[in-house]
């Protein structure tokens, strides 16, 4: 397995936001879908470091990282696309791939083969590398977002939202990247567009007021009745 | 936009120099040194805003209780404050980095005015401890260098001021090949711009604060030895300094550091502009609350167009 998840429990203040919730993940790329609201970014956040884990652990790579700091996670080789993408927009293309890679001891003396990939994946920002990334359209940005995760060379990709805010037809362009991508990084996706996500992962879980409902393979999670009532519109 | 604004800057005060440089001479000359001295008290504070988004308001008192190092080194080992340069900057690293891991750090996420209100404390308390251990008295270490003139024609200056202006030009050249060219510095601008983005690409960001804390600090240490060559120092001494450089920054816009530069020219040539008339003399002062007025309402005012 390359992330645990095991009884976690966290929340803002006061506020329990998730219960006793349980992941895993191994060499596979997973979705994590579920409606406003329930929980999936703080998932996220608590895996990232960003809020600390009330209860529960949470083992990456057979270490385990509960309430470690965010830059060491990211070290131990979790790459982030954060929903607000978290650039620097002040930086052209350039430097913020380069950052992407500079403070990652498992992207050093790869950063040529990193950048020539994350290029290839995403051509845009070959032509855009020299542009200012406050300057950007939001799809592009979220481009450089994936593109800096993946310069860390990362063991786990970890995408909340990626077609927030993005034009249908970016949409299905971002999730034929991640297909492409998973061969070779383990994906955790967070996604409200159930269909395009369940099509290009391996499995699912569902989460729903802070607990997994359901988890499975995602052809079946497709087919399954309450999944088709509450998120395919069926 | 940050550059285009520098040009144009660039361009009014070079045109404004020109004429002043065949009017008064003067004038220009002990502007650009009050510039210099301006400029290098508030670049070290523009970094911390720039970078940690504090504005220390105890960073005159941090320049203050520098000056009071170097003088009670050079009072004992009868040393030059030159000498004393870089032990004191040393020791004022040290300090910013205690003072960041003790108390800023605390308040970092908390709101803008509790962080105001505990760099304001922190000033307070540097000016209290320097009246009980030194009183209110004036102290001053002479030194002959420091009435250096130079003649020129039937023109007659001094020219011991320039270390500043040469100082702030340093400090400008050094910060850039800092956060540009190294590892620490190039973290440093990236938790600037947006530090939940570094630490997602694995920037330490508390090390890159203290850093950024312990570095402006040592500047202001440096600057606080020799700044009591050439002044008198008392535990009020620093405050002035703290309300100029941040109206220097909020002229520049924050994260602007060579446009520090520029503000600093503005505020000095037309201070000693109006120093030069006898009329006028007692205007001085003026001049710096009409500047950052108008800079602040034009600002504002363009901002709604906008």
């Amino acid at each position: 397995m390359i992330l645990e998840i095991q009884g976690l429990t966290c929340g803002y203040g006061k506020l329990p936001v998730l219960r006793d919730v349980s992941l895993s993940i191994g060499a596979e790329s997973v979705a994590l879908i579920g409606p406003n609201g329930a929980g999936k970014t703080t998932l996220i956040n608590a895996v990232t470091g960003l809020v600390k884990p009330w209860g529960g652990s949470i083992r990456f790579d057979g270490r385990d990282v509960t309430g470690h700091a965010t830059h060491e996670i990211a070290r131990a080789g979790i790459a982030l696309v954060p929903q607000e993408r978290e650039l620097f927009p002040g930086m052209t293309v350039a430097d913020n791939l380069a950052l992407g890679a500079a403070y990652i001891p498992r992207a050093q003396g790869r950063e040529e083969r990193l950048l020539e990939q994350c290029l290839r994946l995403f051509p845009i920002l070959k032509e855009r590398f020299r542009q200012i990334v406050g300057t950007m359209s939001g799809g592009q940005q979220r481009m450089v977002a994936i593109a800096r995760a993946l310069m860390a060379n990362p063991k786990l990709l970890i995408l909340d939202e990626p077609s927030l805010g993005l034009q249908p037809s970016i949409v299905s362009e971002v999730f034929d990247r991640l297909s492409e991508l998973k061969k070779d990084v383990a994906i955790l996706v967070t996604e409200q567009n159930v269909k395009e996500s369940l099509r290009s992962v391996d499995r699912g879980y569902v989460l729903e007021n802070g607990a997994v409902v359901l988890e499975g393979a995602a052809s079946d999670l497709a087919k399954d009745p309450h999944v088709e009532a509450s998120y395919l519109g069926l | 936009m940050a550059n285009k604004r520098n040009r144009t800057a660039g361009l009014v005060l070079a045109a404004a120099v020109l004429g002043i440089l065949v009017w008064r001479p003067t004038v220009l000359i002990y502007g650009l040194q009050a510039a210099g001295l301006y400029a290098s008290i508030a670049i070290p504070m523009g970094l911390i805003l720039g970078i940690v988004h504090i504005v220390n308001l105890a960073h005159g008192e941090f320049m203050m209780a520098a000056s009071y190092l170097t003088y009670t080194i050079c009072r004992a080992s009868g040393m030059d404050p030159y000498l004393a340069l870089l032990p004191v900057a040393a020791v004022t690293a040290a300090f910013g980095f205690l003072v960041y891991r003790l108390t800023i750090r605390r308040a970092l996420k908390a709101p803008e005015l509790n962080q105001l209100i505990l760099t304001f404390g922190l000033a307070i308390l540097l000016t209290q401890a320097a009246n009980l251990l030194f009183t209110s008295q004036t102290r001053k270490l002479s030194f002959e260098y420091v009435s250096a003139s130079v003649d020129i024609g039937d023109l007659s200056f001094g020219v011991y001021n320039f270390v500043f202006v040469a100082i702030a030009v340093a400090m400008v050249v050094g910060l850039r090949l800092f956060l540009t060219r190294t590892k620490a510095g190039k973290a440093a601008l990236a938790v600037g711009q947006n530090p939940r983005g570094a630490a997602i690409v694995g920037i330490d960001v508390d090390r890159a604060y203290a850093l950024t804390f312990a570095l402006a600090s040592a500047m202001v240490g440096l600057m606080g030895a020799v700044f009591i060559t050439r002044s008198s120092i008392f535990p009020a001494v620093g405050s002035p300094f703290t309300m100029k450089s941040f109206c220097l920054i909020a002229m520049a816009g924050i994260g602007n550091i060579p446009g520090i530069l520029a503000s600093s020219v503005l505020l000095g040539v037309s201070e000693n502009f109006l120093k030069a008339f006898r009329g006028t003399r007692e205007w001085a002062d003026i001049v710096f609350f009409v500047l950052i007025i108008s800079v602040i309402l034009g600002r504002s005012i363009r901002g709604k167009k906008a």
